[in-house]
């Protein structure tokens, strides 16, 4: 048992037993393609459209009844947006923004989590409760009171006042507490016994085991944290603070809309976030195994 | 800061709240010695144009810097009212007649009247209908920039094909219920009219014309037998199949089955004539003119206006910004970049000039006998009461004079609470 | 007696070892506060102190650039009067019933994406991530094409079959369902992602023996996978309950202003958004919030009592 504490993770499926076996070609698994590809469609549909979009020229989106592929394919969107935005430092916002904001997450949620899953402790409940407390109401109730919490501490128009409020999170907190609670009891205790504190045991083994979960927070508040719109238009009013999603909700007119340029430009912000899944979802499709953690 | 101290020194014989306001400005200047202001504005279409006007208005005041801030008309109003409390809220920025009175009533703009009067800014140049706009409690708060007018919009060669003549100035109402049942062909689905459910392009023009209010004194005019009048003339069409019902022209829009070529004539403001221009068919064969006569021929006038906030610590700069921006050059120079048509009487040559296809003076020339936007302090509120309840009447389901009662009945309550609070 | 699950774990922890944290020291608890106490600060600066303000502020009348007056229940009585709010939570009730839909669909597609052997696993993950990059106008302007009363795909399909054309989003009787199917498509890769990391942890040990024993895909799958996922499900059906009694801004996207059915699909939230952005009525909409607040909790709460019936923890 005592090397449970060094790492609890195994070599992942890909390397491990699932593909030592043979692909089995069978109805079973037709079937299943076709219900993946049917979906994968419906899911891809929207993404396409904006491509088409993006290429189309102004009077073409407009057009009833739409046309699915375009007249001539236009590629001059793609440079608007570089001419119609300051790009390169609104990315740099959004990258700062995004980066702050998961990583607080990954910090203070994980540690909130392990409390509130693993330790008793006198007000657990209450307070977890509370904490929940926080998803229950609209967010934008409250963001004056939090603009003026920003302004205070002077730091309207900075990075900071993009991810501050955002690294606290109950959806965090909630979700990797139930990672927690899923892991078996025995591994702590054994850890216990062989005199291990709690940090350690948090640091060192638990967390390791619950790398999945957080991946998948990472994934989904990067993603908020890059779509974010209200907050960021708030509290930086200055186009050289504001990050891209903002930049972008910026082409939007009161009456019309250049779409071509805005589903271009949202389709150069997307590629860093594809990006990140990609390599994140290494994690989170890796399987994790327990030494001898069966009983 | 030689230059700076003199104007001040110069202004503060003039006026004494000015004097304050120089002074205020001490912190707030960069190393060179200039002010820079904040510009808030929600249209990117306009911003070209702007920057044209702040890069002459910066030649003639090197001591001063504007910059612009965009932010999305979406969230325009939001992000300016929370910053007003911060005071974060650029120096000089856009309003419009819905938030205006909101604005005014509760003191964060500057009042401008002691300035214009001090350097005879030329306010009378702009249309007195727009200029009445921003004024609340007979103090001026905002200067007009700009005015839109709505037109009647047609498509020559759908009428070529009905062998019908184009709309002009002579037309009426039963000249255009005519045209429309003849142009309407659904095999084609093209429809001879749009009675989009439309506030600003549709519904005020059809109620002044048939000679009824929307709002008069305080009270509600959609209960005005007037204004139904002018409303049934809309919702007849729908219903006879002339025009689209509103449940169609939600996904696709009066403005969007003109531009395809599938409805023949619509209501759209004068700043769309850009947008139109793009669009190849309709510069080929589009037309514009003034809208068909009711009982009178009106149509609705709505235009921008700069205010500055109150919270400003450079509101002399400020001033002489917005004071420029209502200037003979400034408005010669927003003519020139062709989005919208500016309010400064005699310079709109530039726009009418830019697209010679369309006969774009009509929209000036109903500028005389236009009724403006009608607005209150809280309009938000009673004109988010209109399409819930007037939808089911503009989808073909009938009713239109009880929904009009009824939201005169509602209309006069959220006025009633307004005028309490 | 707790409705956390945390207690009921440690229970039947406890049950099984005797030596476990059953009963801590004092020190252990102390330790714990410090696990808490980041977050813990954080919440209080930016969420409770908020909370706190803008509950004092739904007894108030609040002017749109600040200030503010005492008004005592008002606001509270206003929303309990008001028709248009008991309509738009019988909408929000539906959107919340439809929304739920996403849980089973996302369970099954991430169990077919855990499907040992399958090929091209890594570009399906990838197609179902990609609405979680879609530009949510992309989103309404695609929906509403398909939806389109004159020119949508949707009916021209229908029309192949004989079904006279509909104006999905704009005929009250559809558009909240319309809106709701949108729904449900765009949040099942959100709760794949989740089912996806839960599932990944379920011990591999588990799937080989039960392997051994001749159990098939199926059986699997409801004595292995959905069990052990318990915690993880759990976790999503409060998540997905709360965000869907909060839907807005879907709604917002794909009904626009003035669609003849906008009254008919409102939902609570956009409510409040409309009193408190638009009309000036801060007072009046944080009382709609903490009211809206009040009803989340307490199906929450109900949610935390009935797990014990359902979740498997460690």
């Amino acid at each position: 048992m005592a090397d449970t504490r060094t790492d609890g993770v195994r070599a992942p499926v890909g390397g491990g037993a699932g593909a030592s076996r043979p692909p089995r070609v069978n109805a079973g698994s037709v079937a299943t393609h076709a219900a993946l590809s049917l979906g994968a469609l419906v899911m891809v549909f929207p993404f396409l459209w904006q491509l088409l979009t993006a290429v189309k020229s102004l009077a073409e989106v407009s057009r009833v009844p739409p046309t699915f592929l375009p007249d001539d394919w236009n590629w001059t969107s793609f440079d608007e947006v570089f001419t119609a935005l300051p790009f390169r430092e609104m990315l740099t916002n959004s990258v700062l923004a995004t980066a702050g904001r998961t990583a607080g997450q990954l910090v203070f949620c994980s540690l909130a989590a392990y409390a509130f899953a693993r330790l008793r402790f006198r007000g657990r409940d209450v307070l977890f409760g509370l904490f929940l407390s926080v998803l229950m109401v609209p967010s934008s109730l409250l963001v004056l009171p939090q603009y003026d919490i920003i302004q205070q501490f002077g730091l309207l128009n900075s990075t900071p006042a993009l991810f501050l409020p955002g690294m606290f999170s109950a959806f965090g907190t909630f979700l990797l507490r139930q990672a927690f609670l899923a892991l078996p009891r025995e591994l702590e205790e054994a850890a216990r016994i062989d005199g291990a504190g709690t940090f350690r045991i948090f640091w060192s083994i638990m967390l390791p085991l619950i790398r999945p979960a957080l991946a998948a927070l990472a994934v989904i508040t990067a993603m908020t944290a890059w779509n974010d719109l209200l907050w960021p238009l708030i509290v930086n009013t200055d186009p050289q603070t504001m990050p891209i999603s903002a930049g972008l909700s910026s082409l939007e007119g009161q009456y019309e809309t250049n779409y071509p340029v805005m589903m271009a430009g949202s389709l150069i912000a997307s590629l860093p976030m594809l990006l990140v899944y990609v390599f994140l979802q290494r994690h989170f499709v890796q399987s994790v195994a327990f030494s001898g953690a069966k009983g | 800061m030689h230059r700076r101290t003199l104007l001040c020194s110069g202004l503060a014989a003039a006026s004494a709240p000015v004097l304050a306001a120089c002074s205020d400005e001490g912190g707030s200047t960069d190393a060179g010695g200039r002010t820079t202001l904040s510009y808030g504005m929600w249209d990117p279409a306009q911003v070209p144009g702007m920057e044209q006007i702040i890069a002459a208005f910066e030649k003639e005041h090197p001591d001063i810097r504007v910059r612009v801030e965009l932010t999305p008309w979406a969230n325009y109003w939001t992000t300016l009212k929370t910053s007003m409390r911060g005071g974060t809220a650029p120096d000089v920025f856009w309003m419009n007649a819905v938030n205006f009175q909101l604005y005014a009533a509760h003191d964060v703009l500057e009042p401008l009247s002691e300035h214009i009067e001090r350097d005879r800014t030329p306010v009378d140049r702009h249309p007195e209908q727009l200029v009445r706009l921003y004024a609340y409690d007979g103090t001026q708060y905002g200067l007009p920039k700009d005015f839109d007018t709505v037109g009647l919009w047609y498509n020559k060669a759908l009428f070529d094909k009905a062998g019908i003549k184009y709309p002009d100035t002579s037309w009426t109402w039963d000249d255009l219920r005519d045209a429309a049942a003849e142009l309407t062909n659904p095999r084609e689905r093209v429809h001879g009219f749009c009675s989009e459910m439309h506030r600003q392009f549709v519904l005020y023009p059809a109620i002044h014309a048939a000679s009824g209010h929307v709002l008069r004194d305080g009270k509600s005019g959609f209960g005005d037998e007037r204004s139904i009048e002018g409303l049934r003339f809309l919702t007849d069409m729908i219903d006879r199949g002339w025009s689209p019902p509103q449940s169609a022209m939600v996904e696709s829009t009066a403005r969007v089955r003109y531009w395809s070529e599938k409805a023949a004539m619509v209501h759209d403001l004068s700043a769309m004539a850009g947008q139109m221009y793009a669009v190849p068919a309709l510069k080929d064969h589009g037309g514009v003119t003034v809208l068909p006569k009711g009982r009178e021929r009106t149509t609705i006038i709505h235009g921008l206006a700069n205010v500055i906030s109150a919270k400003s610590e450079k509101k002399a700069a400020a001033w002489k910004f917005v004071h420029f921006m209502a200037g003979r050059r400034a408005a010669e120079i927003q003519a020139k970049s062709g989005v919208t048509i500016s309010s400064y009487a005699g310079t709109q040559d530039a726009w009418l000039k830019s697209m010679p296809e369309f006969d774009l003076r009509h929209f000036l020339d109903m500028e005389k006998s236009a009724a403006p936007y009608p607005s209150s302090k809280n309009t938000a509120v009673w004109e988010n009461l209109q399409y819930p309840l007037l939808g089911a009447a503009f989808s073909g389901k009938g009713g239109i004079e009880g929904a009009a009662r009824t939201l005169g009945e509602q209309m006069d309550r959220a006025l009633k609470e307004e005028r309490q609070s | 007696m707790s409705v956390f699950p945390a207690t009921a774990a440690a229970k039947s922890a406890g049950r099984r070892s005797p030596t476990s944290t059953a009963r801590p020291a004092p020190r252990g608890q102390r330790t714990a506060y410090w696990f808490i106490a980041p977050l813990g600060l954080g919440f209080a600066v930016f969420y409770f102190w908020p909370m706190i303000q803008t509950f004092y502020f739904s007894f108030t009348k609040f002017g749109p650039f600040g200030g503010h007056t005492w008004t005592g229940t008002d606001n509270y009585a206003r929303v309990l009067r008001d028709v248009t709010v008991w309509q738009a939570l019988g909408n929000t009730l539906i959107y919340c019933g439809i929304g739920l839909l996403a849980l089973p669909l996302a369970i099954v597609v991430a169990a077919l994406l855990n499907r040992r052997g399958l090929r091209g696993v890594a570009v399906y993950r990838a197609l179902y991530f990609v609405p979680f990059v879609t530009l949510p106008v992309a989103v309404g302007l695609v929906w509403n094409w398909l939806y389109s009363g004159d020119f949508g795909l949707l009916n021209e399909i229908l029309g192949w079959f004989g079904v006279d054309r509909h104006y999905w989003v704009s005929d009250p009787s559809t558009a909240v369902l319309a809106i709701g199917a949108v729904m449900v498509w765009s949040t099942t890769g959100y709760y794949l992602v989740i089912f996806m990391a839960g599932i990944k942890s379920i011990p591999q040990d588990y799937y080989e023996a039960a392997e051994l024993d001749g159990a098939g895909a199926l059986r699997r799958f409801f004595t292995i996978t959905l069990p052990l996922l318990s915690p993880t499900l759990f976790f999503a059906s409060v998540i997905c309950m709360i965000q869907s009694l909060q839907t807005f801004d879907l709604i917002y996207i794909m009904m626009g202003e003035k669609n003849p059915a906008v009254g008919d699909t409102q939902s609570v939230v956009g409510l409040f958004y409309k009193w408190a952005f638009i009309e000036n009525a801060q007072g009046a909409a944080a009382a709609l919030a903490f009211l809206l607040m009040l009803l989340i909790a307490g199906l929450t709460y109900l949610q935390f009592r009935l797990q014990r019936k359902w979740v498997h923890y460690g």
